[in-house]
């Protein structure tokens, strides 16, 4: 049960890892700042300049 | 006791690795069940990552847990994270799994199913694996620096400028053979084209959602998004029996090559946060979700192979791509047994997210065990079909006859029985006009996912439904890779051309930034409309320049890592990298040469050139189709200029390596280690 449980509980941090819900909340923490829309936006734009100057995989 | 438990364990597997590689080795005259290729890998998969990964680890690289990673001396809460490595090693895998191990394996199994498969499991434990984790170590230890980087510092600058320009070439022809894949999947199928031109509203609309409405929310719109392209494949169906709105999206592959490449154009220009990122996200998940499904779908249904182990296109006469099983079944399974593509991925995002040094082994190595997995399970999906209808959708008119009739005698007549009439009904069963000439792999891999996915759940009723969600997987994250991959060619080029101009360079100048997209988007689109011109199908031609590149950047990355190796002092383990870089020279320079300079003009585009102009010379070629011959010499012209450009640059920085091993090893030339120092890891295991 308990491996049942750690299995999907790195399941949903995957999942966050993927879809960058953890590097925002790293990223509020960091910062020492709270969630807003500006902050998402201003969080989303570097990071998504970061990501897409590298190639995709085939 | 538990240490013998242990080692019986792994006796055990080693015993059973070799008996299931024997058995679907040596196995002939009746049908093999999938299951023996599943545990031949996993039992193989097993043994090379408990013994040579971890040989490779501990006496070779020698991981040191008391070592900073860059993660933890640099943390910055943005890219340097220490990261759970299991966490790790599923983002890394997400990474590195695209349709390259989906689609090879599809099209080399004209030679049957045995080469593809040991090759894409040797391959993966000797090569592939051991590339993805020394580049990794590599650019740990070096804060994270890139290839290129690395290339240039341990190298020299002709390494560095030779393996940019490698990169940049190599994704050029690799948008433009994965563009022809999404082209001829979609070419004439009105619920596919409607499913896909479907996801871009969506993506748009998740951009928005997650911008303006719903900020951060990225999973609950990525489960939106999935909802609404699920909802999309049965739009699409109604689309496909609506008499009025089937012509609409009914396009041929020319149509849909051109709206590909205004879709690229406008994808890379256009915000990153409005189509592309929504799109990545979702075509994240879908691709984890189905490669799960079929993994889950393989084990539950264990579908038989009909085909068989080799087939009689192992002479170099196959219809799908020509040339002999050396040297083109290790070229046209690249990405899954040993993909260059991987370095640049070892080298980018990964090696910053590193929490402690051990953790490289299940990241760089086990994830690439997976990825090779994945190439098995697309190798199933493509055996589980009737060679002849495998063969009826993959071959190109060119070669099959331009009529249904034809086509099923020329394929009956090799041995492979199949009659129009199944055909058909395979057709009406998943929802389209025909399936035959439906070259480029993603249609016949579909049906076999399809099979797999219908006998599962739902049975014929809706293999339909699943065959068009097996194609809006491979062509949603295809289109991902077009985004991203133009977008990244235009910065690789902006960042050129700004040597020259500074405004050029500047990426947020609006006219460089259009310029450069435009010549990026039309340096691709040119070969993908060679693709849809080429009688032969354009994957005989693209499909291997794009393998034989794909391996040359492996061979770099390889390179890279032998003259780190050496200069650590570690010479005489340089076995471990020289071994897969010695294969790789041998067939991707054997497969170029044959490329360039075979006489058959089926395989050597120098060949092909001289046949054309020679028909051309004589009359044979009627009035109406001399213009389009002509552009058929000059494109075989330029895949050889293209293919000889790739092994020159290579040859090159191997000539630039070897030159630095014998300084080295000589004691003429210093032996300099440029990895970050030494600091000792306070990182506490609550943290990971």
């Amino acid at each position: 049960m308990s491996l049942l449980k750690r299995a999907s509980f790195l399941l949903w941090e995957l999942l966050q890892e993927l879809s960058d819900e953890s590097a925002y909340r790293r990223h509020l923490a960091y910062h020492g700042r709270r969630h807003s829309p500006e902050e998402w936006r201003r969080f989303s734009d570097q990071r998504l300049q970061a990501k897409y100057v590298r190639p995709k995989c085939c | 006791m538990r240490r013998l438990i242990g080692h019986l364990f792994w006796a055990a597997v080693s015993v059973g690795a070799a008996f299931f590689l024997a058995g679907i080795a040596l196995e002939r005259g009746e049908p093999v069940n999938s299951m023996w290729l599943v545990l031949a890998a996993t039992c193989t998969y097993l043994v090379g990552y408990r013994f040579y990964a971890k040989f490779i680890a501990a006496k070779v690289m020698v991981l040191n847990n008391d070592r900073a990673t860059p993660a933890e001396r640099l943390r910055n809460g943005h890219d340097y994270e220490p990261t759970n490595k299991w966490i790790l090693f599923g983002h890394h895998f997400a990474a590195i799994a695209g349709p390259g191990p989906l689609v090879g394996p599809t099209l080399a199994a004209q030679f049957g199913y045995l080469p593809g498969t040991l090759w894409l499991i040797i391959g993966a434990v000797l090569g592939g694996a051991v590339q993805d984790f020394v580049i990794l170590f590599c650019s740990m230890r070096r804060d994270g620096k890139t290839l290129g980087q690395m290339a240039r510092e341990e190298i020299g600058k002709t390494g560095g400028i030779a393996a940019l320009l490698t990169v940049l070439f190599i994704m050029i022809i690799l948008l433009a053979v994965v563009a022809l894949v999404v082209v001829n999947a979609l070419k004439g199928s009105p619920w596919g084209t409607f499913t896909i031109a479907a996801t871009m509203p969506i993506a748009i609309f998740m951009g928005l959602y997650l911008r303006y409405w719903r900020p951060g929310k990225v999973l609950e719109v990525s489960l939106i998004g999935f909802a609404l392209v699920v909802l999309s494949i049965f739009g699409g169906q109604r689309v496909a029996e609506s008499p009025a709105l089937a012509p609409w999206f009914t396009l041929g592959g020319m149509s849909l090559a051109v709206a590909v490449i205004i879709y690229g154009f406008f994808a890379s220009a256009l915000p990153v946060w409005l189509l592309l990122a929504p799109r990545d996200y979702l075509s994240t998940f879908v691709k984890l979700g189905v490669v799960l499904m079929l993994g889950v779908g393989i084990l539950f249904v264990r579908p038989e192979l009909q085909l068989p182990a080799f087939t009689r296109f192992t002479d170099g006469t196959g219809p799908i791509f020509a040339g002999k099983i050396f040297p083109f079944c290790f070229i046209t399974i690249a990405c899954g047994a040993i993909s260059g593509f991987h370095s640049l991925i070892s080298s980018g995002t990964t090696p910053k997210m590193i929490a402690k040094e051990w953790h490289a082994w299940p990241v760089g190595y086990g994830s690439m065990l997976l990825e090779s997995f994945v190439g098995i399970m697309a190798m199933i999906a493509a055996c589980v079909l009737q060679p002849g209808v495998y063969f009826a959708v993959n071959s190109p008119a060119g070669i099959v006859g331009t009529t249904p009739e034809a086509a099923t005698a020329t394929i009956t007549s090799w041995g492979f029985p199949v009659t129009v009439g199944e055909m058909e009904q395979l057709a009406r069963d998943v929802g389209e006009h025909t399936l035959f000439y439906r070259t480029g792999g993603a249609p016949s891999l579909a049906l076999g996912m399809a099979h797999i996915f219908a006998t599962g759940a739902g049975g014929r009723a809706i293999v339909g439904f699943w065959y068009h969600f097996a194609i809006m997987f491979e062509a949603l994250f295809i289109l991902t890779i077009i985004d991203a991959g133009t977008r990244v060619g235009r910065f690789m080029l902006q960042d050129l051309l700004g040597h020259l101009h500074k405004s050029l360079g500047r990426t947020s100048w609006m006219p460089g930034v259009i310029g450069a997209s435009a010549v990026v988007v039309l340096a691709w689109g040119y070969f993908l409309i060679q693709g849809v011109r080429d009688p032969l199908g354009g994957i005989n031609s693209l499909w291997p320049l794009f393998g034989i590149a794909n391996q040359l950047l492996a061979a770099i990355a390889l390179c890279v890592a032998t003259t780190i190796l050496i200069k650590m002092h570690r010479a005489r383990y340089m076995w471990i990298t020289c071994l897969p870089l010695a294969w790789l020279v041998v067939v991707t320079f054997t497969a170029g040469w044959q490329k360039i300079f075979s006489p058959e003009p089926r395989v050597g585009f120098l060949a092909q050139a001289d046949h054309l102009e020679s028909a051309l010379r004589s009359g044979q070629i009627a009035a109406a189709k001399v213009a389009e011959s002509q552009a058929l010499i000059f494109n075989a012209r330029l895949d050889a200029a293209v293919c000889g450009i790739f092994l020159f640059l290579v040859a090159l920085i191997l000539a630039d390596s070897i030159r630095v091993w014998a300084g080295i090893l000589r004691g003429t030339r210093e032996a300099k280690v440029t990895e970050a120092p030494f600091v000792p890891s306070r990182l506490r295991p609550e943290e990971i």
